[in-house]
C-alpha cells in the first residue's frame, strides 16, 4: 500500500519524464567531478541525484514547491527552497535547468503547486526568460549552463533572449516525442 | 543542510550576507549537518527557518 500522503506529494512534484532524461543524459557527459553544479528547480530531484551519483559532481538543487524540496532532499540532493536563484549567490562551473515550458492560456492555468511546474505563460517563455536574466549572478564566467527548451516555446526567441544577456547558446541535446521536439542548450558566457 | 552551504546563500531580498544559528545539526562524516535553525539576514534582519536540513529562503510574504 502506497502511503496517502507520499501520493499526494507524488502529485504535487513533476516527476520524471522524457525532458528530464535528455537533461540528465547530456549534462553527465559534459560534468567533471570537481564541478559545481546548481539545479535551479530540481523538482523531484531526479536530476541533479544523477548527474551526482554518475559524475561525482556536487550538486545543489533550489525549487519553490515546499514539497518538490523535501522529495529531492529524500533523494540525497542538497536543496535550499527558494524562487530561481533569489537566496543563491555563488558561482557555479555548471548550472541545470528544465523549466517549465508549455505556452499556457491563463484562463486554463490552474493554481497549484503542479501549474508551477508546467505553465511557462502564454509564451511558454516566462520562467525561462527570468532564469536567462539571473543565470549571469550565478555562472562562473567560464562556465556552462544546461536548459532544456521545446519546440512549443520557439527556440529563435530562447537563443534571443540568451544573447540580449551577454550569452550564446547552443543545441547539444535533442529528442522527437509527439508534438513537439525537445532540446537541451548549452549556454555560455560570450568573451 | 551543509554549514559550508553558508558561502553561497544571500538574503533573496537584499542579498546580503546570513547568519547562522543552529537549533540542532549532526556531525556527518565530512562536515556537519545543519538540521533544524534560523538564517537571520545581517542587512534587514528577516529570519529564513532551516527545517528537517531545508533552508527555506522565500520572503516572508511568500511563504504560505
Amino acid at each position: 500500500m502506497t502511503d496517502p500522503r507520499e501520493q499526494r506529494d507524488v502529485e504535487q512534484v513533476y516527476q520524471p519524464a522524457e525532458d528530464s532524461h535528455l537533461l540528465a543524459t547530456t549534462a553527465c557527459e559534459r560534468i567533471r567531478a570537481d564541478d559545481w553544479v546548481l539545479d535551479v528547480g530540481t523538482g523531484s530531484g531526479y536530476v541533479a541525484s544523477i548527474v551526482q551519483e554518475r559524475t561525482e559532481a556536487t550538486v545543489l538543487g533550489t525549487d519553490v514547491n515546499p514539497h518538490a524540496c523535501q522529495q529531492a532532499h529524500s533523494h540525497g540532493v542538497d536543496v535550499v527552497r527558494t524562487d530561481l536563484i533569489d537566496g543563491i549567490c555563488g558561482s557555479f562551473d555548471v548550472v541545470l535547468c528544465n523549466p517549465p515550458y508549455l505556452p499556457t492560456d491563463p484562463d486554463e492555468e490552474w493554481d497549484d503547486w503542479m501549474e508551477y511546474a508546467l505553465s511557462g505563460g502564454p509564451t511558454g517563455r516566462a520562467v525561462i526568460n527570468d532564469f536567462l536574466d539571473a543565470l549571469g549572478s550565478v555562472l562562473d564566467p567560464s562556465g556552462r549552463a544546461y536548459l532544456v527548451a521545446s519546440t512549443l516555446s520557439d527556440l529563435d526567441a530562447v537563443a534571443e533572449r540568451a544573447d540580449e544577456n551577454g550569452c550564446e547558446t547552443t543545441v547539444v541535446g535533442e529528442e522527437s516525442v509527439p508534438f513537439e521536439t525537445l532540446v537541451v542548450l548549452e549556454i555560455t558566457t560570450k568573451h | 543542510m551543509k554549514e559550508t552551504l553558508m558561502d553561497i546563500l544571500c538574503c533573496p531580498l537584499d542579498k546580503e550576507a546570513l547568519e547562522l544559528e543552529v537549533t540542532q545539526k549532526e556531525p556527518n562524516q565530512t562536515e556537519t549537518e545543519i538540521i533544524d535553525g534560523e538564517l537571520v539576514c545581517t542587512e534587514c534582519g528577516t529570519e529564513y527557518p532551516i527545517n528537517d536540513g531545508i533552508p527555506n529562503l522565500l520572503p516572508p510574504d511568500m511563504r504560505e
